[in-house]
């Protein structure tokens, strides 16, 4: 029944985020109308630089959690919500609270990514002109794998933040790594960033595997960071 | 250790520089209602949170059923055994009261379907209601009903009948009662309460500045302590040293009163040895006792 709890604590932010989804959809809809100039890129190819990239680390900001701090709603609360001691009584262990709590907003991640690419191939004919299926799902999977260490560095913050503070800190980290991704000579192996614009399957025409195994490794790391804190910590 | 469901020794805590538990010794008897009175701060939420595990203590031994509350592994069996209300009575606010209990049922495989009818019923719990716009007495109902409701061996209450008007603590604490009476379930449970706490409690334990000062069976500390209340002919110097077993005197005119804890009849001996003394014997209360050890300490 964890995941039923997950879901309740996450269901009204995946209803925002969709309809998030569908905005960045009608967008990418819109701006192809324009007409590129002669050898131009279409402008739906520029606009995805910026607003997939934003929509993942919404995603990650919004339904990450670790399933022992209950999520009341994205307000500051004083201290630990009082619920969270009801969790804990219960006969479970604190790994499988985190797991599936971690897990239920991971899947959420992952449907709405599924449905960014699923309607990007089918709204922008743009799209549909330059890549093919296949690039579309490497896509996905670039931008799965990639939000990854994000959604993780996410469900660590949960572990000893308030809700609040856990979504404010992950996109304010997050901006801040894509500045420094975009102004600094950061490894295109461990830039998670331009993978998921310029570096994608969708622009560069091939998979960014070492960013994609780099931010799979990260989020490992971010994982097991956030479960020995929920391990060890006192409520 | 089997006699005893919970059982400390010399538990300590500390949170900075502040102590919390300076070696609390507690034994809870099995099939017991014991009672966990204290002071705001004394530390009896400590106490409570380091049973379930949710605290770490910094020395001393805490044991659950016989398991020791810092081994990870049996503590997931112990807490099935185990129902607990918190003290602040708070849920999951983006649930209702049906969603709490479907939730909960199958964490507990003894979960009791009459039982949570039965108290459905009793605390007039709205199925459909959202936990927020529940008043906290019925946060507190709903607490009871999910503790009672899994067939607990031991039910830890914290402040159980915090927020309910009369008539619900005097319906709290009749089906406290009866499920330890009808089930053998132990209970421990702290409260402010002294009278609830009288009326329902065979065991007691007070704690102050994190040690227990008072334990055990409420008949054996209730038969211990009296009050005595000596009425002199005229004022007299009273002996410079009571005998053993005085905990308090206060004298007004011609009229000593003394609580005593133990020795009774030699302190009776020793007033009636007062010339023209009265004594009398009274029985005390449970808000005198615990008025008396919590300023002696």
């Amino acid at each position: 029944m964890l995941w039923y709890k997950g879901w309740l604590e996450t269901r009204f932010r995946l209803l925002f985020i969709l309809g998030f989804t569908t905005f960045i959809l009608l967008l990418q809809y819109s701006v192809r109308t324009a007409t590129p100039p002669p050898g131009a890129r279409d402008p739906a190819f520029g606009l995805i630089l910026f607003s997939n990239p934003t929509l993942v680390l919404m995603l990650c900001a919004l339904l990450g959690g670790a399933g022992i701090v209950t999520q009341p709603s994205l307000q500051a609360t004083k201290g630990l919500h009082g619920s969270t001691l009801f969790t804990l009584s219960l006969p479970v262990s604190r790994l499988r609270l985190l797991a599936v709590r971690a897990g239920t907003g991971w899947l959420e991640v992952v449907v709405v990514i599924a449905a960014l690419c699923c309607g990007m191939w089918l709204v922008s004919p743009a799209f549909r002109a330059v890549a093919t299926p296949v690039e579309m799902l490497e896509y996905a999977g670039t931008l799965m794998a990639c939000a990854s260490a994000l959604y993780c560095f996410s469900v660590l913050l949960a572990t000893f933040l308030d809700d609040q503070w856990r979504a404010w800190g992950t996109m304010l980290s997050a901006a801040a790594l894509w500045w420094l991704s975009t102004h600094t000579p950061l490894p295109a192996s461990a830039n998670i960033f331009r993978a998921m614009r310029e570096g994608s399957p969708l622009l560069a025409h091939t998979m960014p595997w070492t960013a994609m195994a780099f931010s799979l490794g990260l989020a490992a790391i971010l994982f097991f960071a956030a479960l020995k804190v929920v391990q060890f910590r006192e409520y | 250790m089997t006699d005893f469901i919970i059982e400390t020794s010399q538990l300590c805590k500390s949170f900075k520089e502040k102590a919390a538990l300076r070696g609390l010794d507690l034994r809870v008897p099995a099939g017991s209602i014991f009672g966990f009175l204290g002071r705001n701060g004394a530390g009896k939420t400590t106490t409570i949170k380091t049973l379930m595990g949710l605290l770490r203590a910094d020395s001393g031994s805490a044991h659950v059923f016989g398991s020791p509350v810092t081994d990870a592994d049996r503590s997931i069996e112990v807490r099935r055994r185990i129902g607990f209300v918190t003290e602040d009575k708070e849920l999951y606010p983006y649930m209702t009261v049906e969603q709490i209990i479907c939730f909960t049922r199958p964490f507990f495989p003894k979960w009791r379907h009459d039982l949570e009818r039965r108290y459905l019923e009793i605390f007039e719990l709205p199925l459909k209601r959202k936990i927020p716009d529940l008043s906290k007495g019925m946060r507190s109902k709903l607490m009871l009903l999910l503790a009672i409701s899994r067939d607990a061996d031991l039910l830890i209450l914290d402040e159980p009948t915090d927020g309910l008007d009369p008539a619900a603590i005097e319906d709290v604490l009749r089906e406290l009662v009866a499920i330890a009476a009808t089930s053998g379930t132990t209970m421990f449970f702290s409260s402010h309460q002294l009278a609830e706490v009288d009326l329902i409690a065979d065991h007691i334990g007070i704690i102050d500045q994190g040690r227990m000062i008072v334990s055990g069976s409420l008949d054996d500390i209730k038969a211990r302590y009296q009050r005595l209340r000596v009425v002199l002919e005229k004022p007299v110097e009273l002996p410079v040293r009571w005998e053993d077993g005085v905990e308090s005197v206060r004298q007004e005119g011609r009229m000593i009163s003394l609580l005593t804890s133990r020795n009774v009849d030699a302190i009776v001996e020793q007033a009636q040895s007062i010339p023209g003394a009265v004594v009398e014997r009274y029985p005390v209360t449970l808000k005198e006792i615990f008025l008396e050890q919590v300023r002696s300490n």
